[in-house]
């Protein structure tokens, strides 16, 4: 019964992975039917290549900021979520709406929101007299940006676990520690916040997963990407974009699944250590 | 009032997976007075703006001319309500087709994405049959597998097998489903084994107890998986892109990319807003009406981990 | 159905897996070093072959010109009922449908007419993927001598022709009459650029609304190709065939002037996205950029639009536009009765009516010297100056056009040094060892 799950994953995910470390051997032109094979080549290259700083370094920033961006924002709209107000169902579909849209349409929607001439944007900082800053021409603007609109299309997704985490606190605990007298910071801080931590690793390791696979928005905000140069945009560009080295951008892409299973097996294994479970 | 809710928390039920039962929510926290204005309603109304401003600016700039869009001197609304750029839009690229696509290709795709996770979550926690866990870790590094990885091998398989614009083209390749196998083995490992012992006691199948006893149990976390393989198939961008020329078998994603033209000049932003409009508003519409079912079922089910 | 798998099951029902694994593991290159022998259309016999019923035609519809693509398809199914076109929107963009291209050579559904821009169709020809148009052109009698000779010759290499031009532009120097007007200026584009810089003090004085006088191309909107305007004009040049000159005394001129623009002088800025709609907007005086979005400007500008000969420098005041754009080519892997039909269609497309419908429609170039433009010269009289300009072109440089990633090298370089005020010798000096360095590794092998 679950053999076809097995033999799809295997045949289009797994082989193509195998396919791809062969290709990361090649010295292989796009849409040329032959190619060299240059063994570790490619990897050397990316390696002692002036880009592989940039890209590493963007990566690692990019990863950083947005997935401590929706974790600590998702944690504290949760918070805020977390009441019998009046339009809280509202609210709280509001803020898992981006997350269910088009990467695409968010991007573009964006676009013109940040654009210095006719954006909404400028023109709200042109009201206040000030002019509004490079976003497209500056590598660190375009970071920033990408990942405010990164962070502002999945906080929702955060925050909606995290709501159920909070929601699904045993609520004998959480008497006991209302009932010791304990204010509410120290409370959620003693309390709360480590009986989160299930959720808390399942959305770290969800969001650092999918953080290093963004793509859209990078795509269709920053289409040369400058600075915003994350490693599996750099794979993109250097397979199907201005270069066409496929097996340049086949070894980047093994790369950066090299990092996704080491960062993941350091999560784990690290969590064996410290969560607690109720 | 503190005892109030003392005594209606103690009477909430708990599932052994310690998420509450599917639809009710916590009634444990205590109500704030003045601070409810500011902690409660201020950061609500904050959000919903939030969200809520793009996404309005886009839906009016659709309906203006082009040269209220490119200008210094933008206004809230639109001189002149004008549909133009929709009929342009429809007319430039088949949108009725396109939404069509989407929906037949996340339909089908999904369905079958969500049965295989349940079987395969099934097998792997009920099922007895050797190296297991290996198996398990398997399907959890193919979650690792960057997108970029698979194209062009599976590009060249899919071509070779002359699957180039065709629908299975495009749906067969992703339904190998790792993250819903991943969540529903979660939950599943958190059911009571003497439960379904009972019911294989009773003559049950595998199938039988799958269907009659462990579906119905862990509803919420399917829905959860169902939702987000939904979410992720109506928004696939890339795949569909290599994998299609002909604008007939293109989905709502790739379809709104062709509007742009290069070379043309400014005249085309208004049609390009318009089509973002319509990739977008199909799914917050349905997302609207099912929210509250669907902001329920996350927060009962997603706590099991 | 069994319920627990037991050992053999299992491994058989593996061993099946890994077996679908194992199909397919065709595909990709052939490593083994040969060779592909080259190109045999021009021995075919064309007088031997019947064209395809059926053809395809990749088209990113390149100025919003679906609707007229689409009139001149339907045109063609009326002068004759052999061979039927369909109208593909293979992408977006020039890249996209390059994209498309490159991977449906590893097997997937080959167009059979396919437009490629500048600078893509280089690589096209190193991967011998298209075929050389020669043998075709002449069966099928073609006026190649017609075709207007500096956009004609843009698509030969080593005496072949890969490709016949289609939707070919310059730039042009767009500004905005009612700011010049305010600044008291003549009606016409700058001469040189050292003349625009004694105007643009006044510009902005003049018009305060205007944020710039003068707006730069972003790297996506390819600054690269109008740069070379500026480079040419100030006697230099981004590379002298395959010998790459972009850190040449010359260019670090050039470059200088454009970054004082921005940074001393103040009077120019660089597009966050498409400097065209920036210039619609009011926010630039003026800007210079592709004839092909003529347009699609003048429908969305609130004011006169003028336009004009790209300005020249302080060494050269002719010869220093470049031309741009895409033409059409048939790829090698179909079969010649694919090939004959698509080149029959390509024949069409290149009548003299039919260019100057293209060109009527989007502001792109008629392609052929006997086109009659009377007609969009009469409605649209900005459209005059491409034309006009074009004996006044010459082609780009190698390291923009024929090396892969070379037009993005230089417009980042660039970007760099007006964006981020880079040490313009330094960057230079990087990126001429990029260029050599992209040269070396991805095209020489294949010239030899």
């Amino acid at each position: 019964m679950a053999l076809p799950n097995f033999v799809l994953i295997g045949a289009f995910t797994y082989r193509p992975l195998i396919m791809n470390i062969y290709y990361s051997t090649l010295n292989w032109t796009l849409g040329s039917a032959s190619a060299t094979i240059v063994g570790f080549g490619n990897y050397v290259r990316f390696f002692t290549s002036d880009a592989a700083g940039v890209v590493l370094t963007t990566t690692a920033i990019f990863a950083v900021l947005t997935v401590g961006g929706s974790m600590l924002l998702g944690l504290l709209v949760a918070l805020a979520l977390n009441t019998k107000v009046r339009g809280q169902t509202l609210a709280r579909a509001s803020v898992f709406a981006p997350y269910v849209l088009s990467g695409v349409g968010v991007g573009l929607v964006w676009l013109f929101i940040f654009d210095p001439v006719y954006g909404v944007l400028a023109y709200v900082l042109r009201r206040f007299g000030t002019e509004s800053p490079r976003w497209f021409n500056d590598p660190t603007l375009s970071l920033v940006m990408v990942i405010v609109v990164y962070v502002w299309k999945n906080l929702g997704y955060c925050a909606i676990v995290y709501l159920a985490g909070l929601q699904s606190l045993p609520a004998d605990v959480m008497e006991a520690a209302s009932l010791d007298g304990a204010s509410t910071l120290r409370r959620f801080w003693h309390v709360s916040l480590p009986l989160l931590g299930p959720t808390t690793l399942f959305l770290l390791i969800t969001t650092i997963l999918s953080s290093l696979q963004a793509f859209d928005l990078i795509k269709i905000m920053t289409p040369t990407s400058q600075g915003t140069r994350t490693l599996i945009y750099e794979a993109y560009v250097q397979g199907f974009g201005a270069y066409q080295r496929a097996g340049y951008s086949a070894a980047i892409s093994v790369i950066l699944f090299v990092f996704l299973i080491t960062l993941t097996i350091v999560q784990i294994a690290w969590v064996d250590r410290k969560v607690h479970y109720s | 009032m503190s005892l109030a809710t003392v005594k209606s928390s103690a009477t909430k039920t708990e599932t052994p997976g310690g998420s509450s039962a599917p639809g009710r929510v916590s009634a444990g926290r205590r109500r704030r007075i003045l601070p409810t204005i500011l902690g409660g309603y201020l950061p609500l109304v904050v959000i919903v703006l939030v969200v809520a401003v793009p996404l309005g600016w886009m839906i009016l700039s659709s309906f203006k001319q082009v040269s209220e869009i490119i200008t210094l001197d933008l206004r809230l609304l639109p001189q002149r309500w004008s549909f133009a750029n929709y009929t342009e839009a429809f007319r430039t690229a088949p949108f009725g087709r396109f939404f069509l696509n989407s929906v037949l290709v996340t339909t089908i795709g999904a369905t079958v994405k969500v049965l295989l996770a349940i079987h395969t979550a099934y097998a792997l926690v009920f099922v007895r049959f050797p190296a297991k866990n290996v198996i398990f870790v398997a399907v959890l590094v193919a979650l690792m597998v960057p997108p970029q990885v698979a194209i062009l091998p599976n590009y060249i398989l899919i071509a070779g097998m002359n699957g180039l614009n065709t629908y299975w083209g495009i749906i067969v390749p992703s339904l190998g489903t790792a993250f819903g196998t991943f969540l529903l083995r979660q939950a599943f490992r958190s059911l009571p084994i003497s439960m379904l012992e009972a019911a294989e006691v009773d003559g049950a199948g595998h199938l039988a107890r799958l269907w009659r006893m462990v579906i119905p149990v862990t509803a919420p976390s399917i829905a959860t998986v169902a939702l987000v393989t939904i979410v992720s198939e109506w928004n696939e961008y890339i795949w569909p892109l290599i994998i299609t020329t002909d604008p007939n078998l293109m989905t709502l994603p790739v379809g709104l990319t062709l509007l742009q033209n290069n070379e043309s000049g400014p005249a085309g932003y208004g049609v390009m807003m318009a089509g973002a409009v319509i990739v977008i508003l199909p799914v917050l519409a349905v997302f609207a009406f099912l929210q509250r079912y669907i902001v329920a079922g996350l927060t009962a089910g997603t706590a099991s981990n | 159905m069994a319920l627990s798998l037991d050992r053999r099951n299992f491994l058989a029902l593996s061993g099946a897996g890994i077996g679908a694994l194992a199909l397919g593991a065709c595909g990709g290159p052939n490593t083994s070093g040969s060779t592909p022998s080259s190109s045999a259309a021009n021995g075919t016999d064309w007088s031997k072959v019947t064209p395809a019923a059926e053809i395809t035609f990749w088209s990113n519809h390149p100025g919003k010109s679906q609707d007229v693509e689409n009139s001149l398809i339907a045109a063609y199914h009326k002068t004759q009922s052999e061979t039927k076109v369909t109208l593909v929107t293979a992408g977006a963009t020039y890249e996209e449908v390059a994209q498309k291209f490159q991977t449906a050579q590893q097997g997937g559904q080959l167009p059979h007419v396919v437009v490629f821009s500048d600078v893509w169709w280089f690589r096209y020809f190193i991967n011998d993927s298209i075929i050389n148009l020669d043998g075709l052109l002449s069966y099928l009698k073609v006026d190649t001598a017609d075709y207007v000779s500096g956009l004609y010759k843009d698509y030969a290499y080593n005496n072949l022709q890969w490709a016949v031009p289609y939707a070919r532009s310059t730039p042009i120097f767009y500004y905005n009459k009612a700011m010049w007007t305010a600044a008291g200026l003549e009606d016409r584009a700058p001469k040189t650029w050292q003349e625009f810089a004694t105007w643009a003090p006044k510009l902005k004085a003049a018009n305060p609304s205007a944020q710039v006088a003068h707006m730069y191309a972003a790297t996506a909107d390819y600054d690269s190709w109008t740069l070379q305007n500026k480079i040419w004009g100030e006697g230099g040049a981004l590379s002298k065939d395959w010998t790459m000159t972009c850190d040449s005394a010359e260019v670090v001129r050039t470059l200088q002037f454009t970054q004082d623009s921005v940074y001393k002088e103040k009077w120019a800025g660089v597009s966050a996205k498409d400097v065209s709609a920036d210039f619609s907007a009011g926010a630039a005086a003026s800007y210079v950029g592709s004839t092909g979005s003529l347009v699609g400007v003048l429908k969305t500008a609130k004011f006169d639009v003028g336009v004009g000969f790209l300005p020249g420098g302080s060494q050269a005041t002719d010869m220093v536009c470049p031309t741009g754009g895409a033409g059409l080519g048939i790829p090698k892997a179909i079969t010649p009765e694919q090939q004959l039909a698509a080149a029959k269609f390509l024949a069409f497309l290149g009548l003299p009516e039919n260019t100057a419908a293209f060109a009527a429609a989007t502001g792109y170039l008629p392609v052929r010297k006997s086109s009659d433009m009377s007609a969009m010269y009469a409605k649209v009289p900005q459209a005059r100056i491409a034309v006009d300009q074009l004996g006044h072109t010459r082609s780009q440089d190698y390291a923009r056009v024929f090396l892969p990633g070379g037009d993005l090298e230089i417009g980042m370089a660039n970007s760099d040094i007006l964006t981020q005020q880079a040490n313009i010798t330094d960057r230079l000096a990087k990126l001429k060892s990029t260029l050599t360095g992209i040269y070396t590794t991805d095209v020489k092998p294949k010239l030899s």
